[in-house]
């Protein structure tokens, strides 16, 4: 896949992941105890033989600037790059802070690149797919734009506010719609994308004339009864992490075991930063059941179905049922946790039980004492 | 640029043969250890840790394996420029031929070009099978400040153990005055701990006289320390306290790690002004299934655990089905225990499945049971 340009591309304005976004971009959030979210689409990259990424950043770039680097991602030290691309321009309102602002403020580094094809993935979704498969497609089928796209049962739930793509028989994509949840089974865009470089080049600029408010999906939508827009059918599981009730219910899923090693395995590999923490130690007393625990963590207390990341601390007593852990938080002796969201370097002690729900679970903020 | 002129040479080529099985491929120094760890990434941390850039890792037995990880320098940090990692093994010389190392000192005496070139002023032996954590940098201070030939870090052992060590004899300034390997009366309990920091420009007066003598097994306490002390050389002795483990027995590899259950350990892998470095595994986050019981274990990376663990270590891409019990024991990398299966006071070499329903170890066994692929496959004949 030497002449193919990959590139991350920052979440949509729709995204809105509570408490977990006021620190970073939810790209940047820790996933299931070790991963960062952004991990699983650099990783698609690089996995399917595409070395040369541009990654999109918009605001608060430091944990992603601080987490992104090649030698974690697989890629050849010296034949492939991950660009880190930051939209120069300061922006009074987010609305304004658009992927194709930030491509044509960048437009040098893209039409500069030699590559022939571009794939476009956004850094928001979690899923696995060989992207080398929808590059072929394309060529062969000779389709200006191929999308990625997922049929769900569950649209009332899922994948909300983002594109439905609407297909003929022949997968030729008539037009897009958005997706408000009043129809349960629908074909969601996974909003990737791929075609040749040109084209990407040529949408960027007729997006920038058209509004200043334009995301690539707009313009693609626009195009998309002139041109041959083909849809190419995602398998497995896929989940857009555009709210915390959505994090939260993409990490329940791949808590279990069965599931998480169908999606992640030796042959599909997700990189990621290490931390060099040491291996977890459950003490006399710690238990756990049903979890997914990171290293560098100390057990004391009972885990039941969560999810603990690295150098997490659950003293004696306490109990961390239906719940994720970020990294670095204390769950101090006989503290009560349910259905539950702990940032980082949060401290929840047991003067209080925190107990939500698990279609409404509770958001402890970073750094917090409770 | 250098933070000291300080070279360190880890003595890498031992196969470690009462590990039996576990190096019968690999050198000792490249074990696993500790859920993730590989037994050379204590010496290799410690020198990061202590500011020290350059390594010299002497390999010799089985060294593919060994080599080629030490040779990953970025993944304790040794990548710095006018440093590195270099793997040091017996090669063809001019005019001298080829020859294996002969023995502890003769593995530096070989290398003495390479120390020449790192333009050495002290040179840090070390042994790559040790388990601790230790400042070379603040021995280093102390190795210029009495103005010693040699500083040798040294253990307050118990002194009914101080018949198993090389045994200094100090006077009250901890200068050494008597060097006794394994004696049977020891005179003193400081042990010495295979650390040894020379000047240079008199090691390799010492090492070149050595090569030319033919009575000598050219080994560091069976020669050179004794000739040194015979010459009146000044010796210091560095007294280190802390965790540290010679893990050359299967029984001693398995106490170490179970060393590490305990919730105040010496070692303290928790510590992070000191890491112990290793490469990362790639592996999957740590699953614990909806059938597991654990109590007090210390599991990693890529384990995925169904079954009942007790009082274990279980390393990097493990499984542990459900049913299995897992107590007082040792489960070395990407192992299998089967359904049922029930191990106690084993040691699992790395990659070995133990099928279903087996039982191997005894709750009072004398000795740790060390399972390899032989003898699973012989218990399954019974």
């Amino acid at each position: 896949m030497k002449n193919v340009l990959g590139i991350v591309n920052f979440e949509s304005n729709y995204v809105k992941v509570k408490g977990l976004d006021d620190y970073r971009p939810i790209s940047a959030a820790s996933f299931l105890g070790r991963y960062r979210v952004v991990d699983f689409c650099i990783s698609n990259f690089t996995n399917s033989g595409i070395q040369n990424l541009k990654v999109l950043i918009k605001n608060r770039p430091r944990s992603l600037v601080e987490h992104i680097h090649a030698t974690n991602y697989n890629v050849n030290g010296k034949k492939g790059k991950i660009h880190l691309l930051y939209g120069e321009r300061e922006y009074t309102d987010q609305i304004y802070n658009t992927d194709i602002a930030s491509l044509s403020a960048n437009m040098d580094y893209i039409e500069g690149s030699d590559a022939a094809y571009v794939v476009v993935a956004p850094a928001h979704f979690i899923y696995t797919q060989d992207f080398s498969e929808i590059v072929e497609f394309t060529k062969e089928k000779g389709n200006d734009i191929t999308v990625l796209y997922q049929p769900t049962d569950n649209a009332d739930k899922e994948f909300l506010m983002g594109d439905v793509v609407v297909m003929d028989k022949n997968q030729k994509v008539e037009r897009f719609t958005r997706q408000r949840g009043r129809i349960k089974d629908v074909n969601v865009s996974l909003e990737t994308y791929c075609m040749k470089k040109d084209l990407f080049v040529e949408l960027i600029k007729k997006a920038e004339k058209t509004s200043s408010l334009y995301t690539l999906s707009n313009i693609i939508s626009d195009v998309a009864k002139d041109l041959n827009v083909i849809g190419y059918k995602h398998k497995g599981f896929c989940a857009c992490i555009n709210s915390l009730q959505a994090y939260y219910d993409a990490s329940m899923h791949l808590r279990d075991d069965k599931h998480m090693h169908g999606f992640i395995n030796e042959d599909w590999p997700i990189y990621t930063m290490t931390n060099d923490s040491c291996p977890t130690l459950f003490k006399e007393g710690g238990r756990a059941v049903g979890s997914i625990v990171g290293n560098g963590s100390s057990i004391e207390g009972k885990v039941i179905n969560s999810i603990i990341s690295r150098n997490v601390v659950i003293k004696k007593g306490a109990v961390v049922k239906d719940s994720i852990v970020l990294p670095n938080a204390v769950i101090e002796e006989d503290a009560h946790i349910e259905y539950a969201v702990v940032d980082r370097f949060a401290k929840v002690s047991d003067i209080q039980q925190i107990i939500g729900e698990a279609d409404d679970p509770v958001y402890i903020k970073k750094g917090d004492r409770i | 640029m250098k933070k000291n002129n300080m070279v360190a040479m880890i003595l890498a080529g031992g196969r470690g043969s009462r590990l039996y099985d576990l190096t019968k491929k690999v050198a000792k120094p490249a074990v696993y250890f500790g859920g993730k760890y590989r037994i050379i990434d204590f010496a290799l941390s410690n020198c990061a840790n202590s500011n020290i850039s350059t390594v010299g890792v002497l390999v010799q037995y089985e060294s593919i394996e060994l080599g080629s990880y030490v040779s990953k320098e970025s993944i304790w940090g040794l990548d710095m420029l006018g440093g590195g990692t270099y793997v040091l093994s017996p090669r063809e010389k001019d005019n001298e031929g080829f020859s294996a190392f002969r023995g502890t000192a003769d593995a530096i005496t070989q290398n003495l070009d390479f120390l020449d070139q790192e333009e050495a002023e002290y040179v840090l032996v070390l042994s790559g099978d040790h388990i601790y954590k230790m400042n070379y940098e603040k021995m280093l201070k102390k190795h210029i400040e009495t103005g010693a030939e040699a500083t040798i870090a040294v253990l307050e052992v118990d002194l009914k153990d101080a018949t198993r060590f090389g045994i200094m004899n100090t006077n009250e300034d901890d200068e050494i005055i008597e060097f006794e390997e394994k004696p049977a009366h020891p005179k003193s309990n400081l042990a010495s701990m295979g650390v040894y920091i020379f000047s240079y420009k008199t090691l390799r007066k010492y090492l070149k006289a050595d090569d030319k003598n033919e009575n000598s097994n050219h080994d560091f306490g069976k020669d050179i320390i004794p000739q040194y002390i015979k010459d009146g050389k000044k010796l210091q002795a560095y007294r280190f306290r802390g965790y540290w483990k010679d893990v050359g027995t299967i029984d001693s590899l398995w106490e170490s790690n179970m060393d590490l259950l305990s919730e105040d350990n010496d070692l303290n892998l928790f510590d992070k002004t000191w890491k112990i470095y290793t490469e990362d595994s790639i592996s999957t986050p740590q699953c614990i299934g909806e059938n597991a019981e654990i109590n007090n274990a210390l599991i990693t990376q890529g384990c995925q655990v169904d079954g009942k663990v007790e009082h274990s270590v279980i390393f990097t891409g493990a499984r542990i089905d459900e049913g299995a019990i897992v107590k007082d024991s040792v489960v070395m990398n990407n192992c299998h225990i089967g359904k049922g299966a029930k191990l106690t006071r084993c040691l699992v070499q790395d990659g070995v499945n133990v099928p279903a329903g087996l039982i191997l170890g005894k709750k009072d066994s004398k000795d740790i049971l060390l399972v390899s692929k032989q003898v699973v496959a012989k218990a399954g004949d019974q």
